[in-house]
């Protein structure tokens, strides 16, 4: 199939073709022309007022497949991601069973040729995501393990944390760990702080995250290796990767959209809605600036959507009974709009394509004659109601579930597949 | 003064307004006269089917809201699980909404979940008083201390008051620090570092470790109940160390050149926060509170009720 696409202009700072609009020609999935008007095609899409980018990758996000397809299967969570703009999409590994053989590996990746959205699934480093015992890790990562994590569990083990730095060095993988001192946030549901304090609710205080940035970097700075902070969220954790980058060290770290977005006095606001209980928690107003600046200076490498499903019957409880996590798949580009000016397009863009690609080891220009077709089309003053109608997610545990939003995706490319909305 | 409360539930002192606390006072002024008389019971609430929902033990707390409801002529209806846990299999919405399907207008309800009767008034239509929330709120308690100190001191206005014991795990201490200082009072608390929340100074509040230094500068010390089945972890190491250095006795209130008044929510742990001699002291006014608690109540009660009603 030839397609064409007219009239959008790129988004992809660092290329010569950031701010132009030329026409775009793929033929059996990859670019075969740029800059080619009435280059005859099947399917011509006319983007004129859009934005295209690269197809956007999600470095952090959670489906229950398998186990608790109840919450989101991989057909729901693809379609959710491929809705958002995401062309690629990595799966924590905290399913049930936990990613950890190779089989796992292959379920997940099984249904990519017929997709949009490709699952990059992250595997286990430890068995069960425990912390005690290592997963077979070379083997995971030639069957398709895009990184290694133990995804929401964070990896506490001091030792294991060392030897999965130093036995990944010879395949040059990435380990992903999420910074919490869980002896330090037991029975917590929420920040600590001022609000915490107000609602009688045990808080996470910022040292549970922070402390744990400062162990890493020192083993890090031990062993050697590729080292990604999962969600951090105080600005303690960004000064302290801040300083390693400086020093020479290979970190990067993710910060989550929802985490730009709103505070923890959300919680007083509608008291203890369940909507915004996360983990990593909302902090203050400090910590959101600061993660602001990280964002802009380029401390913070990547933004992901810790996209976390969860049905009715885990949500719509008692605060402290409830489940964690909040949608964001389909959410990303109306957050990214809210934000305006505090998250330029130019900044969360690369966030969510050149710089996740390379941390994952692609490194293609898309543009280039030839490279895989990997795009995103999206118009960013669209204005759409996000209610289950237009929901592709299973789970509707997002704030603005049944409100107006202002952005959409309007399709996405990846090789042969695609799909579009009024183009 | 407004003769209606701001708020159609009573979910925490938060919530209330001073003039709303001053309304519930002045209502119970007159309940108080009422349950002094021979014949206790006011026909107020006899069109009113009010549910007492408790999800965590309770003795007194119960018996008073019982005890405030018959004298409104209510019909009143309890429901005890001391699990209130989903794993247990029916969630907390769904035995509410069984428990109104029989015509309940108003809910009494003790949770271990701060933030429980929140949860609740999201979803239903009964009006709401919370019994106690985890380690949130027990506006009633709050109420009915402060009114307590009213009826003994004459203001609450410019005290300053001590609450002294376990203020992390403590729904009393947090409702009584919104009460107090809405009615204008001063509030230091006094425990162990390890059980007084990081950020309680932001509210502020006054914080110190020093018994001594804490019942020398109050007028009144609420004394707290160490709350052992919220802790799930060690926050200091035994009792007998505790009531040693936090408790309160006759020998720390003869060190002082005045007379203070004390508060306690119950039940009592003789000898560990409070010793006997002054727990029976004339300066307790611990039975007071339980008399005032059955008045305030039905304040309480009554006010929502009329929001109801109109």
């Amino acid at each position: 199939m030839k397609l064409r696409i007219d009239n959008a202009t790129i988004v992809s700072p660092g290329s010569t073709w950031h701010g132009k609009s030329p026409s775009i020609t793929i033929q059996n999935g990859h670019v075969t022309a740029m800059d080619s008007p009435g280059e005859p095609a099947e399917v011509v899409w006319n983007a004129q007022g859009m934005r295209l980018s690269a197809g956007w990758g999600d470095m952090r996000a959670q489906f229950g497949d398998p186990g608790l397809e109840h919450k989101e299967d991989l057909e729901s969570g693809c379609a959710a991601a491929a809705a958002g703009g995401f062309t690629q999409v990595c799966l924590l590994p905290n399913t049930q069973p936990v990613i950890q053989s190779k089989n796992d590996i292959q379920y997940l990746i099984a249904g990519n040729s017929r997709r949009v959205t490709q699952v990059r699934p992250l595997a286990a480093v430890t068995k069960d995501a425990k912390g005690e015992d290592f997963t077979d890790m070379l083997d995971l990562h030639a069957a398709g393990a895009a990184a290694f994590t133990d995804g929401s569990a964070p990896i506490w083990h001091t030792d294991i944390l060392l030897k999965t730095l130093l036995y990944l060095q010879k395949i040059d993988a990435l380990l992903i760990n999420r910074p919490e001192d869980r002896l330090l946030t037991h029975f917590a549901s929420m920040h600590e702080g001022i609000t915490s304090t107000r609602l009688g609710t045990p808080g996470m205080p910022r040292l549970a995250e922070t402390l744990i940035v400062q162990r890493d970097l020192q083993i890090l700075r031990y062993t050697g290796g590729r080292l990604h902070f999962a969600n951090v969220s105080t600005p303690e954790s960004l000064s302290h990767i801040r300083q390693a980058k400086a020093d020479g060290l290979q970190v990067t770290c993710d910060v989550a959209a929802y985490q730009l977005l709103w505070l923890d006095e959300v919680l007083e606001e509608n008291p203890f809605d369940t909507h915004f209980k996360v983990n990593p928690p909302l902090r203050e107003a400090s910590d959101r600036e600061a993660l602001l600046q990280g964002l802009n200076d380029g401390t913070i490498d990547v933004l992901v959507t810790s996209h976390t499903p969860q049905d009715e019957e885990s949500k719509k409880l008692e605060f402290d009974l409830a489940d964690f996590g909040m949608t964001g798949l389909e959410m990303f580009l109306p957050m990214m709009m809210k934000l305006g000016e505090d998250a330029p397009e130019e900044v969360w863009i690369e966030k969510v394509t050149t710089n996740p690609n390379a941390l994952l080891g692609q490194k293609d220009d898309p543009f280039a004659i030839d490279s895989l077709a990997n795009f995103t089309v999206y118009n960013p003053e669209q204005v759409w109601k996000y209610d289950a109608a237009s929901c592709k997610s299973k789970a509707y545990n997002h704030p603005w579930f049944g409100a107006e939003v202002t952005g959409k995706v309007k399709g996405a490319i990846y090789g042969n597949r695609n799909w579009s909305e009024d183009l | 003064m407004s003769q209606a409360l701001s708020v159609p539930h009573l979910l925490g002192i938060k919530s209330l307004t001073e003039s709303d606390i001053q309304l519930i006072f002045e209502t119970a002024d007159e309940f108080k006269s009422v349950i002094n008389r021979p014949i206790k019971k006011v026909p107020s609430l006899r069109d009113i089917t009010i549910a007492n929902i408790f999800f965590e033990n309770s003795t007194r707390t119960k018996l008073s809201f019982e005890l405030a409801e018959k004298r409104l002529s209510a019909d009143v209806v309890n429901f005890s699980s001391g699990n209130s846990s989903v794993k247990k299999g029916e969630t907390l919405l769904d035995t509410v909404n069984n428990i109104l399907s029989m015509k309940v207008d108003m809910v009494v309800m003790r949770h271990s979940s701060p933030g429980a009767p929140h949860f609740l008034s999201r979803y239903i239509d009964a009006n709401i008083v919370n019994a106690g929330d985890g380690t949130h709120e027990h506006p009633t308690q709050a109420l009915l201390d402060t009114f307590s100190i009213r009826e003994k001191l004459g203001d609450v206005s410019g005290k300053k008051v001590a609450i002294l014991g376990d203020i992390l795990h403590s729904r009393v201490a947090l409702s009584n620090i919104f009460a107090l200082q809405k009615l204008g009072a001063e509030v230091m608390v006094c425990g162990p570092n390890t059980l007084i929340p990081k950020y309680l100074g932001n509210l502020g509040v006054k914080i110190t470790s020093n018994i001594r230094e804490a019942l020398h500068w109050c007028d009144v010390a609420n004394v707290l109940r160490i709350q052992l089945e919220r802790q799930h972890i060690k926050f200091f190491p035994s009792l007998r160390e505790y009531s040693m250095h936090f408790g309160l006795n006759k020998q720390l209130l003869a060190e002082l050149d005045k007379p203070i008044t004390i508060l306690h929510p119950g039940p009592i742990n003789r000898g560990v926060e409070i010793t006997s001699d002054v727990a029976d002291s004339d300066h307790a006014i611990i039975l007071d509170q339980v008399e005032n608690g059955v008045a305030v109540r039905m304040a309480v009660l009554y006010l929502l009720a009329s929001i109801r009603q109109n």
